[in-house]
């Protein structure tokens, strides 16, 4: 049997390809917090007093983010709040929205849930409905995120919290970096990051997790027994991200730290595109919400107005 | 040697060669590893992890696409 690289004791639970260590349960959860809890403080994510939101959808990656958070929050560092979006998707949702609100509750957590519907008079199910019968092929998943970014900075304001925190993982991560690199999309390039660096009065997004792979992520939430919603969203399947998603995670088998390299040969160059390739480019606000536009009209509000005419 | 696997709400009995590895298990049932997390009679395995007669695996799936 296997014994941990770092105390001895077995059994272990993880061998982690990239350094080669092998951990027991125990060891594994303190590296992973410990790893969590330094970015935080080495990229200044969270200060002393903030409110922070997480974004829960009862997944791995959000139920891991509010556990690790909720460790500061124990220790009255900062304040927490948790919203959990339901987009309305059916046969899928419902899980996820249960775990959320049963976690929240039982770590003492203030819960909201909110939904497409509720802000948008319409739920993603319903969106895509009405897009197949007007034979518009736009993907489910270009709807979600950008109406989900426009209700938590909402909610974040409601809330007066003072950063939004997701549970994006280094799979999600270097998934975005690829996805903008094949499209030749540099402006996109330049905000993907560990914290959105948004002025006043726009509230900064974190991402604590983002050096965590996305099987770790798993396996923290596994040992830690922390009850998650496991399965697949039915509109991913076929889109971009799970196709670039799908060949990073082939080619990590045999090159174990090829997403690292990935993210930190990105964060060198971003500096440079920043500088040379969209130095003038800043955030307006949408002229009928008040949230970031790069245009008149934001996102959510160009997709409203869409659908609307539909 | 006989080997009890269960794969969601499935379970079924299993013969396997005599010193597999949950990895070897897991490329004969085509299932990439690094979509999931196994345990071996309810404790959290690596692949390296040898199989003995009797035991009961469970495959969980944590990684979906997208």
């Amino acid at each position: 049997m296997h014994a941990c690289d770092k105390c001895g004791n077995t059994p272990v639970i993880i061998h982690r390809k990239q350094s080669g260590q092998k951990l027991c349960r125990d060891c594994f959860i303190n590296f992973i917090q410990k790893k969590v809890l330094s970015n935080i403080r080495r990229y200044e994510l969270i200060e002393k007093g903030d409110k922070v939101l997480v974004a829960l959808s009862g997944g791995k990656d959000s139920i891991m983010t509010l556990d690790i958070l909720n460790s500061l929050y124990q220790r009255n560092i900062i304040q927490l709040v948790a919203v959990t979006i339901d987009e309305g998707i059916k046969g899928y949702r419902n899980e996820g929205v249960q775990i959320a609100s049963e976690t929240a509750h039982e770590w003492g957590i203030k819960h909201r849930l909110v939904s497409f519907k509720e802000y948008w008079g319409r739920d993603l199910d319903e969106i895509m409905q009405v897009n197949k019968e007007k034979e518009d092929t736009r993907h489910a998943c270009t709807y979600c995120g950008v109406l989900r970014r426009w209700i938590l900075n909402k909610v974040a304001q409601e809330e007066s919290a003072t950063k939004i925190a997701t549970g994006h993982n280094l799979d999600d991560e270097t998934q975005s970096i690829m996805m903008n690199y094949l499209e030749g999309n540099l402006d996109n390039l330049t905000r993907i990051g560990v914290k959105t660096e948004s002025p006043s009065p726009f509230i900064t997004k974190i991402k604590p997790l983002r050096e965590i792979p996305e099987k770790e992520v798993a396996l923290y939430v596994m040992a830690q027994d922390l009850k998650v919603h496991l399965a697949g969203c039915p509109y991913a399947g076929d889109s971009f991200r799970g196709e670039v998603g799908r060949f990073i995670k082939e080619i990590s088998i045999n090159h174990p730290t090829i997403m690292y390299s990935t993210l930190r040969g990105f964060e060198r160059i971003k500096t440079l595109l920043k500088n040379d390739l969209s130095p003038k480019k800043t955030m307006g606000i949408c002229v009928n919400c008040g949230e970031p536009a790069a245009k008149e009209l934001c996102q959510a509000c160009t997709f409203s107005k869409e659908l609307e005419n539909k | 040697m006989q080997i009890t696997v269960r794969i969601g709400e499935e379970e079924h009995n299993k013969e396997i060669n005599e010193d597999s590895t949950i990895k070897d298990l897991l490329q004969k049932l085509q299932i990439p590893s690094e979509t999931v997390v196994v345990k071996r009679n309810q404790f959290i395995v690596i692949e390296e992890e040898q199989i003995k007669e009797g035991d009961t695996i469970e495959i969980i799936k944590v990684i979906y696409g997208g």
